[in-house]
């Protein structure tokens, strides 16, 4: 018996680590998944490595900023599965490092429509099914970057900040169609996009010194087990709130 | 398969509601578990219950708040389960409505002792069996009172604040010796504690349920489904946070 047995979840940026983590996590306990990302190949591999366990997933290559997209990638969900009861909304990027004043206001617009529009977007396509559903859960990945800041990042940050509220603002005004909405802020996370800013995973663990107090980066599946809970009837009184995994980085 | 299979935990306030249904929740899940309490009978009841559904338990009667009898209680539990790696501290007290300015220095160092020096001592005669133990998991009660305030309540308030600092200390000092530490901060629950201060759960419900968005008030199992996902090694990357449930009452 999986924790998820008869849900439906929508995941973005499947083709990802930590979003591939959880739509698989998802699938070995029983949900149907809908895997979407922008890179076709990616979720491709997502969807079929659930299918090959045993599970049940389809891929549907796709872009958050593109409303029309989405609600279409939401319809093919519900006409395939029957219903969507749980969002896992991953999908984000950061800029290349500047400053605030030395920014192109196009690139902070680009982050903040994938990062945060991104998750409206999706967001506002969800809902309409969890309300005929039933309920829902939505879980959205901020970063711990939306609770501190980061050097030369402010759109990430700023992004990563507002997603905290919009779950808020989500589980207050739909708490009565019993739809839960909660972050989760990861820590410094083990995946192939640390090492488009960093030479090596050493390194990255380097630059983090002594905030990385148990010595090791995050493992995508720690994230997964998180949003699992999240997902679950086992949280049906966390809504709002925000799901610090970060080994202590923002304690210190 | 329990989510705790093999580990062997220390529950205070034990024959409380919320704490009890963390106990009972422990043993099903395959922990050992030790139930303390300042109250023989009502203890007694949670450990033949654990024991009734097939775990194991022991009971023991501790003042959290004297060092001698922690150290012992602590002690003979390690060495009657065999070891200890999971803490669960919820002895907690509350005091008569006062103002800092009308609260007697008595009431403020009682409610102290207990909601904050009790944890304390639980945790430094805890730590040295989950070093023992090569690692362990504490989880500290907190509450949404040690986030936002409420009227007449300054020790409580004061002690749940420290309780979150105190926690995110452990998980520093400690992650080293593969050894967290979380806060869980609740809602308002059900439980009998709340009809110290209201005459009926009727009142209660009228009173606290509007400030709950998700429209009710949260169960002790809610908190017991917290408390097993930071127990287990599901939340393995995640020390020094504070996790909300609380039905969205800090959301708004």
């Amino acid at each position: 018996m999986g924790r998820l047995d008869g849900k439906v979840a929508f995941v973005t940026a499947a083709g990802g680590a930590i979003a591939g983590a959880t739509a698989r996590l998802f699938g070995a306990e029983g949900a149907a998944v809908c895997c979407v990302d922008i890179v076709e190949d990616n979720v491709g591999q997502t969807a079929s490595d659930i299918n090959e366990a045993g599970g049940k997933a389809i891929a549907i290559p796709c872009d958050v900023t593109d409303d029309d997209a989405i609600k279409a990638a939401v319809d093919k969900t519900v006409s395939e599965f029957g219903k969507l009861d749980v969002c896992f909304n991953a999908a984000a990027y950061s800029e290349k490092r500047h400053r605030l004043a030395e920014m192109p206001l196009d690139m902070w617009k680009s982050v903040i429509d994938v990062n945060l529009t991104g998750m409206f977007i999706v967001a506002r396509h969800v809902i309409p099914e969890m309300q005929k559903a039933g309920g829902g859960s939505i879980i959205n990945v901020s970063s711990i970057y939306g609770v501190v800041g980061a050097k030369e990042r402010p759109a990430y940050c700023a992004a990563k900040g507002g997603v905290r509220m919009l779950s808020k603002s989500i589980a207050v005004d739909y708490a009565e169609d019993k739809i839960r909405a909660n972050s989760i802020m990861p820590g410094p996370i083990e995946t192939p996009r640390l090492l488009v800013r960093n030479p090596s995973i050493e390194a990255v663990i380097e630059r983090h010194g002594t905030r990385l107090h148990q010595k090791r980066l995050g493992k995508p599946e720690e994230i997964a087990q998180t949003a699992l809970f999240l997902a679950s009837d086992e949280s049906s009184f966390t809504s709002g709130a925000d799901m610090v995994v970060d080994a202590a980085y923002t304690a210190f | 398969m329990g989510m705790l299979d093999g580990k062997a935990a220390f529950v205070t306030a034990a024959g409380g509601g919320i704490a009890g249904a963390i106990a009972r929740r422990f043993g099903a899940e395959g922990a050992a578990v030790c139930c303390v309490d300042v109250v023989e009978e009502t203890v007694a009841k949670t450990a033949a219950d654990i024991e009734a559904a097939g775990g194991k338990a022991i009971s023991k009667i501790c003042n959290v708040a004297d060092e001698e009898a922690v150290k012992k209680t602590v002690d003979d539990a390690a060495s009657e389960l065999g070891l200890l790696n999971v803490v669960v501290n919820a002895a907690a007290t509350s005091e008569p409505l006062h103002t800092v300015a009308n609260m007697p220095l008595e009431v403020w160092q009682d409610v102290l002792d207990v909601n904050l020096t009790g944890m304390f001592l639980v945790a430094k005669h805890a730590i040295p069996h989950m070093q023992a133990a090569g690692g362990g998991q504490f989880i500290n009660i907190s509450s949404t009172f040690g986030h936002i305030a409420w009227p007449q309540r300054p020790a409580y308030m004061a002690t749940k604040g420290a309780v979150r600092q105190l926690s995110k200390s452990i998980a520093l000092d400690f992650a080293e010796d593969n050894i967290r530490a979380n806060s869980i901060l609740p809602g308002a629950i059900e439980t009998n504690r709340l009809l110290s201060r209201t005459p009926t759960m009727e009142q209660v419900r009228e009173k606290m349920v509007p400030l709950h968005p998700i429209g009710r008030l949260g169960q002790p199992e809610d908190i017991a489904n917290a408390a097993a996902f930071l127990a287990s090694d599901e939340s393995s990357f995640m020390t020094g946070s504070d996790v909300f449930v609380d039905g969205g009452f800090t959301a708004v």
